[in-house]
């Protein structure tokens, strides 16, 4: 809301200058988030909290401004004269729950023109734009002076006599003010006159009953209309104006008398033309809260040490009436304060005029705890240091998907990656999904980050992704997902690890690092990996990811610079993971006795997968052979072709004694002709 | 005798040609080693004449000892040679870059949000966790915030059924652990929040860490405390903290905290907007209505909560101007922090 500092001057006596005003005003809660010198004056851009609609004006800042500096509070005059001549005009109420007041004055013989300046300027400033119909612009002006909202109809454009307050019921519509034709449910809460709608509740006027240059004679209105029904309508409507803003809010049901008066008289003023008695139907008059505020309890509430003197004096300077009943006030606050309903309420208006500054500082008196970090966290953490020692480095990217980045994948149709989450009302139709892979983004990130030159990417992300599996929510899953793309070496020292192995090693260094022995890599058919570069990862059977390179059939759709790059990423459920890390570590003794090494070099068939052999190995005899190295893995030169060769080393060991050669050999032997026999394999160079 | 005589001569010789250590381990060999002329001469004893083995026997072992000190004291010199001559042919070119450990980065979000949780972790508050798409009842009518409430105005919020949200705060939180732990309270909660907007200061998804402290005597002044110790823990024990009132409809008291500017030291400046000061969180005491929702006896218990945003801290933190860069992931701006 926009403050003009002379009008706030005009209702309230300050001393101060407008920097400390706005100091001030920021201290009690009406936030000054800005302020633009304008003509000579200052207008302050305060940020009123929905809960106080009754500092929507510029007298509900002043009230705020003349209980903060002790200053006297002018409100401008709006007794009216007693020998009015009488109002042809009649209320009736027919909805008095979302109606409980109409009030309203004939002013007949006005002459419709252009808007005085001072009023003209005030309202441009507090950001209301003038339209130079001064009989409107009075309406806006006594809103922004008072808070309260008005209306002016033609009165000639009235059938009968007759102001009704019902709603719409059956489907009607109205043109409004705006010249737009609105179509209205039955809930919406309409003005009437004998025939017709003439203006939505609180909302906007109808343009058939509108103040124009013609207009000689005018019915002016000044009502309470139910907050929740207005912001139902107005919502609906999609229709905000200055007057729907501040009865969604709530108004102030008796001085709303007032306000009326004031924009009669600045109209007579301004206009001419002869005021008429009230008109006023008052079907539901307001309940006064009244509250026990225990002076201790408002002490231990702040840990402030306050005298009740001095909580009276806060609470009278607000208009809030205190009576004191010894240990207790009773407590009643203005129809204008609705907000103040149960004891906290007023703790807060306490606190917040005694400043929240002047509030001591103490430290919680509470029960110890612990202040651990939980093994979740911990383990996470770790988890994430694993990985960022490897090289990868972290990215962040927005929960949401596009349905085309479940194209780019590929993904079938039963795919469980489709349950996805639409959102109703996104931002942009490429953020429309929840993910339910992390992969999409990844890939944009590569894409991102190539076209501004960067080359080597390891990257990884630790997010949630979101399955809808047709319950209530979706399952959160928390997982890791990671991209890596070599590029150039731009390193003096080169590397010649496949990239798969670099990331597969990545991934191995990480469940080493978090404890992790269950893992099982096996062959995979996720679509957009590389069918012979792929493999699942597997927890106790159960599967927990992937990791592979990206097919060059989804490579092609990011469309990239570099010629066949080969891009590795992988995704792994980390709630799963968590489920397989061991609560505890037991040692293992160190052995005492030495163990004696052998190493063979076996001659197999190509297709034949290494971990297996290995398994078989180990699984030879258990007892004696404490592990099997894989140490080299080579092809082509001095091998038939469809073969490889592989080298295992064989580390025996005896628990309770050393080994001797003589015992070894035997088993050794019988080793190396049960692994030839097992995988139709021979000994290199035999 | 002239035997051994020779043997001393022919040893002398052949010493005399050695020109490097593989020589003077086959001299070694060829004299002192197992089969060795020493040996052999050795042998001969038993063949002598009892009265001159005794003088055959001390003259070789004289002539054994001569051998193996001068190996040996060739042999170290020839060493010497060698590491010498090492030392002068082997050099590297040590401007040469070292094969560096590639060490990836943290996000700089996560880096505070870390930074953050273990202040808070340290004063004794457990962390919890919550749903970021969540029910309506939770993000909003258990907080004290119904439908067609004004107040519902403060947030843009995504929808992904009339009932369903993507959580427009942490504080959904709460509800959740007040509903299934009883006080004493202390927990921390952070993680992703959602609001449709996006602009230069906003992005559609951000991180917030939200608090509650639940016990019987929980005061505002603690609240102070509390946030007051966080600041100076997080930003430096210089930092001034301002508590101005504020309203969210879940707390009451409620309080915006403001730091005095980083960047002009409270003078004035276009970040702060020339008030000296940069929000940066909400908070307040519980409003007793939320307790109500959980089932708490609002006469037995107090409590504060309060609520802050990472990537304002972050911003502020390390001069960031426009929040989106969090979000873009760009390798430059990563590999900085």
């Amino acid at each position: 809301m926009l403050v003009s500092f002379d009008w706030l001057k005009d209702l309230v006596d300050i001393t101060a200058g407008p920097e400390e005003v706005a100091d001030m005003l920021t201290l009690i809660g009406l936030e000054v988030e800005g302020s633009e010198q304008l003509e000579g004056d200052i207008v302050f851009d305060v940020n009123v909290t929905p809960n106080r609609p009754d500092c929507l004006s510029i007298l509900g800042v002043a009230r705020e401004v003349a209980a903060a500096f002790r200053r006297p509070l002018t409100i401008p005059e709006t007794d009216m004269n007693s020998t009015l001549p009488a109002s042809d005009i009649r209320i009736e109420i027919l909805d008095s729950d979302l109606c409980n007041r109409y009030t309203g004055r004939s002013i007949t013989g006005v002459t419709v023109g252009d808007t005085p300046e001072w009023i003209r300027k005030r309202l441009e400033k507090c950001g209301i734009r003038a339209l130079n119909n001064n009989i409107v612009d009075i309406t806006n002006y006594v809103l922004l002076e008072l808070g309260h909202p008005l209306h002016a109809f033609d009165a000639d454009k009235l059938e009968g006599s007759i102001i009704k307050v019902a709603k719409a019921g059956g489907s009607r519509s109205i043109v409004t003010l705006d010249e737009i034709e609105r179509n209205l449910s039955d809930a919406t809460l309409l003005i009437w006159d004998a025939k017709n709608p003439v203006a939505i509740a609180g909302i906007m006027g109808g343009a058939n009953s509108g103040v124009t240059s013609g207009t000689r004679n005018i019915f002016l209105e000044s009502a309470h209309f139910e907050p929740i029904s207005v912001r139902k309508s107005a919502k609906a409507l999609s229709l905000r104006t200055d007057s729907s803003f501040r009865f969604e809010r709530g108004t102030d049901i008796i001085f709303l008398e007032n306000a009326l008066n004031r924009a009669a008289m600045l109209i007579q003023q301004v206009a001419g033309g002869v005021i008429h008695r009230l008109v006023d139907s008052y079907p539901v008059k307001p309940e006064y809260t009244k509250i026990d505020v225990s002076i201790r309890r408002v002490n231990e509430y702040l840990g402030t040490d306050m005298e009740k003197g001095e909580m009276i004096d806060i609470l009278e300077r607000l208009g809030i009436e205190a009576e004191d009943r010894g240990d207790v006030l009773n407590v009643k606050p203005p129809a204008f304060r609705k907000d103040i309903m149960v004891f906290v309420d007023v703790v807060e208006e306490i606190a917040r005029c005694y400043h929240y500054t002047n509030i001591p500082v103490t430290a919680p008196k509470t029960t110890l705890s612990e202040g651990v970090i939980s093994i979740k966290e911990a383990r996470i953490r770790t988890m994430k240091q694993a990985i960022r020692a490897t090289g990868f480095t972290e990215v962040l990217n927005y929960s949401f998907m596009s349905p085309a980045d479940l194209d780019l994948l590929g993904l079938p149709e039963q795919d469980i990656r489709r349950q996805y989450v639409t959102l109703k009302n996104p931002l942009r139709q490429e953020e429309s999904l929840l993910r339910t892979s992390l992969i999409p983004s990844l890939m944009h990130n590569v894409v991102y980050n190539l076209s501004r030159g960067s080359n080597r990417i390891g990257l990884f992300e630790l997010s949630r992704i979101f399955e809808h599996r047709g319950e209530q929510l979706p399952r959160e899953v928390l997982t890791l997902g990671g991209i890596y793309l070599e590029g150039r070496s731009s390193f003096l020292w080169k590397d010649t690890v496949p990239p798969f192995f670099v990331v597969k090693g990545a991934l191995e260094s990480l469940f080493e690092e978090m404890k992790c022995e269950m893992y099982e890599f096996t062959p995979s058919t996720e679509v957009f990996l590389h069918s012979g570069k792929a493999a699942d990862i597997y927890f106790r059977k159960e599967r927990a990811g992937f990791i592979g390179e990206l097919n060059p059939h989804t490579i092609e759709k990011m469309n990239i610079k570099i010629q066949q790059p080969e891009i590795i990423v992988f995704e792994l459920n980390v709630d799963l993971l968590l489920t397989v890390i061991p609560e505890t570590i037991a040692y293992k003794p160190i052995p005492k006795y030495p163990s004696i090494e052998r190493d063979i070099a076996l001659v197999l068939s190509d297709n034949l997968n290494a971990v297996e052999i290995l398994r078989h190995l180990e699984g030879f005899h258990p007892d004696l052979i404490e592990r099997v190295e894989l140490f080299d893995e080579y092809r082509g030169k001095n091998l038939p072709e469809n073969k490889k060769s592989l080298a295992f080393r064989i580390v025996y060991r005896a628990p309770d004694r050393t080994l001797t050669e003589s015992e070894i050999e035997p088993l050794h032997n019988e080793l190396v002709t049960f692994i030839t026999g097992k995988t139709g394999g021979a000994l290199r160079g035999q | 005798m002239d035997e051994l005589h020779e043997l001393k001569k022919a040893f002398q010789e052949e010493l005399g040609t050695v020109a490097g250590l593989e020589d003077l381990q086959k001299l070694k060999a060829k004299f002192s080693g197992r089969k060795g002329k020493v040996s052999a001469h050795l042998k001969k004893i038993s063949a002598l004449p009892p009265e001159k083995r005794s003088q055959f026997g001390s003259t070789l072992n004289e002539i054994k000892k001569f051998i193996e000190k001068e190996v040996i004291q060739l042999e170290a010199s020839l060493k010497a040679e060698v590491q010498q001559k090492r030392l002068q042919t082997e050099f590297l070119d040590i401007s040469l870059p070292g094969r560096r450990q590639l060490f990836g980065r943290e996000h700089p979000i996560n880096q505070v949000l870390t930074e953050a949780k273990d202040i808070f972790i340290s004063m004794g508050f457990d962390v919890e966790d919550g749903p970021e798409v969540e029910t309506d009842y939770y993000n909003f009518e258990a907080l004290n915030i119904p439908k067609d409430h004004p107040a519902r105005d403060m947030q843009d919020t995504f929808y992904v059924s009339e009932d369903i949200v993507l959580r427009t705060h942490t504080s959904p939180v709460q509800i959740r652990v007040m509903e299934k732990r009883t006080p004493p309270l202390r927990i921390i909660a952070p993680g992703k929040v959602y609001r449709c907007d996006a602009d230069i200061s906003h992005t559609a998804m951000f991180h917030q860490i939200e608090g509650l402290m639940v016990d019987t005597a929980i005061a505002f002044s603690d609240l102070k405390g509390v946030l007051e110790l966080f600041i100076h823990r997080l930003f430096g024990k210089d930092t001034p903290v301002r508590f101005r009132p504020s309203y969210f409809p879940f707390t009451e008291p409620s309080a915006e905290v403001d730091i005095g500017c980083i960047f002009c030291g409270g003078s004035g400046c276009r970040v702060c907007k020339t008030t000296g000061w940069l929000e940066i969180l909400g908070a307040g005491m519980v409003n007793p209505k939320v307790f109500e929702m959980v089932g708490y006896k609002i006469d037995q218990y107090t409590g504060f909560a309060f609520g802050l945003g990472i990537e304002r801290i972050a911003m502020l933190k390390y001069s960031i101007d426009d929040i989106r860069l969090f979000y873009e992931n760009d390798c430059r701006f990563l590999s900085q922090f």
